[in-house]
């Protein structure tokens, strides 16, 4: 009999299975296994989606769809993991990967690379008298 | 029948209604809903300090208001996160809830989160370690407790006993109530296979806190229970038939998205009611 320590490791192997990748455990029908792959990634993308819809627009949705698949299973969600975060690691693989053209930089961000950019010409100056 | 038996068919025979699934989006049109006698609301969604004025305004009318979690992992046979039981329990004290829930399924699993309600093998040993969580569970909430049935699209292989027979002994084990989601019994008829009259005819009635009907739609080979589609007229089938069996004493329409004018809310509602 399948004690609690058996039943933990066989659930773990499942979401290994359904998040990242890994084989069809034994006495799993495939084709259905392969079918809540895509119900849980397309969830998953959804909520990125609704997360930063700035994303889908600048890939379009084919593109979109692709690259979530591409990220989602080479980055299972873990644990703990926030929505928001998954959303954010997903613009910063897709900008690493040169997918997107810039990665999003809140106006606060922005304002503050300026007065930065400022600061810096000023010490400059500062420097030279 | 000794006292615990009494007490057992008093809480479980506690009569809710017709009621809708609360959710921020449709505050306006739930408050305006002529015909309602409660709502649930997803308790991780809560936060216990800071109720919504809506929902105040609800439970000032004297509506019940139901905390429904799905992140509890009941199932999942890893140490139990007791934090998020304590923040059901925590959302149950501050609505003055007289009954908590959440589902028989797995969640997170070896450092992984599925996101979903994943369904736990149909063995002795997922029985156990459903039971002990549980018991768990209901010692922390200090509620009654009742668990859903969920809709799957795969299946364990190695299934020692039905569904129906699963849930009958949980029950039976821990003194928990059930709720029996129609459209997760509609939507494993497609997928599974499963025979739904028989499980109306072996799940135990006077169990039944509250039943859930939801909309769903056939997409990709599956049928998928969206919450954001019309109820199917296969889901009502189904509450005539568990009506013809015994009378529930709650039913809960779920819509969590897409959601229709507030006339066509009303018309689902009252389609719900005259199954009853």
């Amino acid at each position: 009999m399948t004690g609690r320590a058996e039943l933990a490791a066989a659930q773990a192997q499942l979401l290994r299975t359904l998040l990242a990748g890994e084989p069809v455990p034994p006495g799993f029908d495939a084709e259905k296994v392969a079918i809540e792959i895509r119900a849980l990634r397309n969830k998953r993308r959804h909520v990125v989606d609704y997360l930063r819809p700035d994303v889908r627009a600048a890939l379009g949705n084919e593109r979109f769809i692709q690259l979530f698949a591409e990220y989602a299973t080479a980055f299972p969600r873990r644990d703990g993991a926030r929505a928001r975060a998954d959303a954010s690691y997903f613009a910063n693989w897709l900008h690493a990967r040169g997918e997107l053209p810039e990665p999003h930089r809140p106006w606060w961000r922005r304002l503050t690379r300026i007065f930065g950019a400022g600061l810096a010409e000023l010490r400059r100056r500062t420097q030279r008298g | 029948m000794d006292a615990a038996d009494a007490e057992v068919d008093a809480v479980a025979s506690q009569t809710l209604g017709l009621g809708i699934g609360w959710r921020p989006e449709i505050d306006l049109t739930v408050a305006r809903l002529p015909d309602l006698d409660w709502v649930e609301v997803v308790s991780e969604n809560i936060c216990p300090g800071q109720l919504p004025p809506a929902l105040e305004q609800l439970r000032a009318r004297g509506l019940p208001v139901l905390p429904h979690a799905v992140s509890l992992s009941l199932g999942g046979a890893e140490p139990l996160d007791t934090s998020r039981v304590e923040a059901l329990a925590a959302v149950a004290a501050a609505l003055d809830a007289p009954l908590a829930s959440d589902h028989v399924c797995f969640v997170r699993a070896g450092g992984l989160d599925s996101g979903h309600l994943l369904p736990v093998p149909r063995t002795r040993a997922a029985l156990a370690v459903l039971t002990a969580n549980v018991t768990v569970a209901q010692s922390i909430t200090g509620v009654p407790f009742a668990l859903e049935n969920i809709a799957a699209l795969i299946e364990w292989p190695g299934a020692e006993m039905s569904e129906a027979h699963f849930l009958a002994e949980l029950t039976d084990r821990t003194g928990c109530q059930l709720i029996i989601d129609l459209a997760n019994l509609y939507a494993n008829a497609r997928n599974l296979g499963t025979d739904p009259e028989r499980f109306l005819d072996d799940i135990p009635l006077e169990r039944i806190a509250y039943v859930h009907v939801a909309g769903g739609v056939e997409r990709g080979g599956a049928y998928h229970d969206t919450h954001t589609h019309p109820v199917p007229a296969g889901v009502l089938d189904l509450l005539t038939a568990l009506r013809e069996r015994h009378e529930p004493p709650g039913v809960l329409l779920e819509r969590d998205g897409d959601y229709p004018p507030d006339a066509e809310i009303t018309a689902e509602l009252a389609s719900i009611r005259a199954r009853l």
